[in-house]
């Protein structure tokens, strides 16, 4: 079954980012995030933990830890998934 | 444009760190301490703890007018007399936020009180006014490296004959809006610096800081050599990763120090990709020269640091000692990292390097005349 | 010191347009993606100053007083969670690297400045002062909205960009001569800005103790 989570950080990524001419539709789960056909650099990759946290509740403490989770849509959705507050993610 | 023989010299230097002047920075600094201490990254407003060093009374949030201004005053004071901002002895400020704590507290709290120092144009005019400065009063602003662009248009002045001494000051002072900012860039967080120690994360502190240096010709026992820059333009946030950009500022300053013997007062803020190529770079241009990074104790200072540290190369100097890269233990990231202090007897000289986003290197050899 | 020659000037005085008009007549100047960071003054310095090819060996002096403001005023109004994006992109100066780092342009000498009512003078001096063969002086200001309400931005949008060399080459299309003079004047940017726009001749004091010849010789490119 299809994570909801999934199709919502794709919206996410798309408006945080400001993402233009691209969809949410446009974006694979394993598609990578830095350095992949998005063209998403370390800044992105920060501005979207700003998103995320304040979305989620996780807590991402370095640079490196956010590249690492950032490895992927399906990478980051597992990430939230394990640290975020459970009352704000989709079930 | 005229170039005569006589080398740029720096008659005086001087700074103000939380330890104090150049000569306390210094001796705190030998004695291994550490100015950083755990703060609220966004003052009042709470957030979370990082490292962070501010001038002893002031404290995060901004006052109106500023609570830094008492400090440079104070620098000021012991800066030499003259008619600063006369066409024949101009000024040049340099900095990266000027008083942008200020805008901060503005923004919060609408106080009109706190709008007069917000930008570095008004900043610079009320410090002007307030110093007694003529108009001549320049400001050159680029991140980390603003102090050493400072020192190379003065040392232009000088050496043109357009001046006949240039003066140069260099200030940053924190706020919530900065350390803020770098928190957001996840390398401001709970961990203290470690520059060029190999760990698993890097992080950096800030600190307060303010310095200056009177330029001249022929006069003075410093001479400034082998002023370079480099701008990678590859990432506002990275290195190429070749270390090329390290390795193109270092090259004009290392044929400069050809001959000599030189340690190397590096930027070392506490990252781990730019201090491994930094490093590794000044390992190549200056083999066998002991490197050494003081942000860990001060923390970075950001637009002033590189005339900050300067004030400290000279000190060590003049005592014969160089500090050794506080907040470090093994394992380094390369062996020319001096964890300890050091008898500075035997050298000839001294390069000083800082870099900024965007890829921004500068450096320079310091000899005693 | 005294001269130097004006190869090519560009210069865009942002024709009273809202960011998004900018935006929009200027981005297709640059790859698909690359303008969704970029500010108003970012566009229109990146704009002027890609026409003169920068190379690495030139030396860029960037002028102006407010940066970018915009950037600013919303990196401000992001706390308590501040945004790293807006963070980075209000840190002088950013408004040149933004185009520089979209194309990967190295260069040796970057001499960003800020100022106030010498800025235009203080440009120039900068200009006169460096070794490099061809100096691009560019810069501008993009208009504030509420830091302007506490006169701490630009009420003006503005840009432009000149290479200057000393050499004359084949057919410049100006030359600015800077020398030592009793009295006292003022340049600030965007009178330096309005000089360039109109292609005025200009024949008088800029800061206390210097004087300013501006002569246009032709047709500029």
């Amino acid at each position: 079954m299809p994570d909801p989570l999934i199709p919502r950080l794709k919206q996410l990524i798309v408006e945080t980012l400001r993402l233009e001419d691209v969809t949410p539709a446009d974006i694979a789960d394993s598609e990578p995030l830095l350095g992949g056909g998005l063209s998403l650099d370390s800044i992105d990759a920060l501005e979207l933990v700003v998103r995320l946290e304040k979305e989620f509740g996780i807590k991402i403490a370095s640079s490196e830890e956010a590249r690492s989770a950032m490895a992927s849509v399906a990478s980051l959705a597992a990430y939230v998934r394990e640290r975020g507050d459970p009352s704000r993610l989709p079930s | 444009m005229a170039d005569t023989a006589a080398p740029v010299r720096v008659t005086d230097c001087g700074c103000a760190t939380p330890f104090g002047d150049a000569a306390a920075t210094h001796a705190a600094l030998l004695r291994g301490e550490r100015a950083l201490v755990p703060a609220r990254v966004l003052g009042k407003e709470g957030g979370d703890p990082v490292p962070l060093a501010l001038i002893p009374g002031r404290t995060l949030d901004e006052d109106a007018p500023p609570g830094w201004l008492p400090t440079v005053r104070r620098l000021a004071a012991s800066m030499p007399e003259g008619d600063w901002g006369s066409p024949r002895r101009p000024v040049f400020v340099t900095g990266s936020n000027f008083g942008v704590g200020g805008l901060y507290a503005l923004r919060r709290s609408g106080d009109l009180a706190f709008a007069a120092w917000g930008a570095p144009p008004t900043c610079t005019e009320r410090l002007r006014e307030d110093l007694g400065w003529g108009p001549d009063v320049s400001i050159l602003s680029h991140a980390c490296v603003s102090a050493h662009l400072g020192l190379l248009e003065a040392s232009r002045a000088v050496e043109s004959g357009l001046a006949e001494e240039a003066l140069v000051l260099s200030f940053d002072f924190l706020s919530p809006f900065v350390a803020g900012g770098f928190h957001a860039l996840k390398i401001l967080n709970a961990d203290f610096p470690a520059p060029y120690r190999e760990r698993p994360s890097g992080a950096i502190g800030l600190g307060d800081g303010a310095a200056f240096a009177v330029l001249s010709r022929g006069r003075g026992e410093w001479v400034l050599e082998g002023q370079s820059l480099f701008n990678e333009m590859h990432h506002f946030t990275s290195n190429q990763p070749d270390a090329s950009g390290f390795t193109e500022c270092l090259g004009p300053v290392a044929a400069a120090a050809r001959g000599r013997r030189i340690w190397f007062k590096g930027h070392g803020t506490g990252t781990l990709e730019a201090g491994r190529m930094e490093v590794r770079a000044a390992a190549q241009a200056f083999p066998g020269s002991p490197l050494v990074g003081w942000k860990g104790s001060l923390g970075h200072t950001l637009g002033s640091c590189g005339l900050v540290e300067l004030a400290i190369a000279i000190e060590s100097v003049k005592a014969g000692r160089t500090p050794g890269t506080i907040g470090d233990e093994a394992p380094a990231m390369g062996d020319n990292v001096a964890f300890s202090g050091f008898a500075n007897g035997e050298f000839d000289g001294v390069v000083c390097a800082s870099n900024a986003f965007g890829g921004a290197h500068a450096a320079f050899l310091l000899t005693h005349a | 010191m005294p001269e130097m020659h004006i190869q090519s000037v560009f210069t865009d005085e942002g024709r009273d347009q809202t960011p998004a008009e900018i935006r929009e007549r200027l981005r297709g100047g640059y790859p698909p993606g690359a303008t969704r960071r970029m500010t108003t003054l970012g566009l229109m310095v990146g704009s002027t100053l890609s026409r003169l090819e920068p190379g690495v060996e030139d030396a860029i002096v960037y002028a102006t007083g407010y940066a970018e403001s915009c950037a600013l005023e919303g990196f401000l109004d992001s706390f308590p969670t501040p945004s790293p994006t807006l963070f980075q992109t209000s840190i002088h100066p950013s408004g040149v690297q933004q185009l520089l780092i979209g194309r990967q342009r190295a260069v040796r000498e970057l001499l960003p400045l800020s100022g106030g009512p010498l800025l235009g003078f203080h440009a120039l001096r900068a200009a006169f002062l460096s070794r490099s063969a061809r100096v691009l002086l560019c810069g501008g200001e993009e208009r504030g909205t509420w830091l302007l309400d506490y006169g701490l931005a630009s009420d003006r949008t503005f840009a432009f960009a000149a290479a200057l060399t000393r050499e004359s080459g084949g057919a410049p299309a100006g030359r600015a001569t800077l020398t030592r003079a009793e009295g006292a004047g003022e340049l600030g940017l965007a009178e330096w800005f309005d000089l360039l726009h109109g292609r005025r001749g200009f024949d008088g004091m800029v800061a206390p103790g210097w004087r300013l010849e501006l002569e246009w010789h032709a047709s500029p490119t």
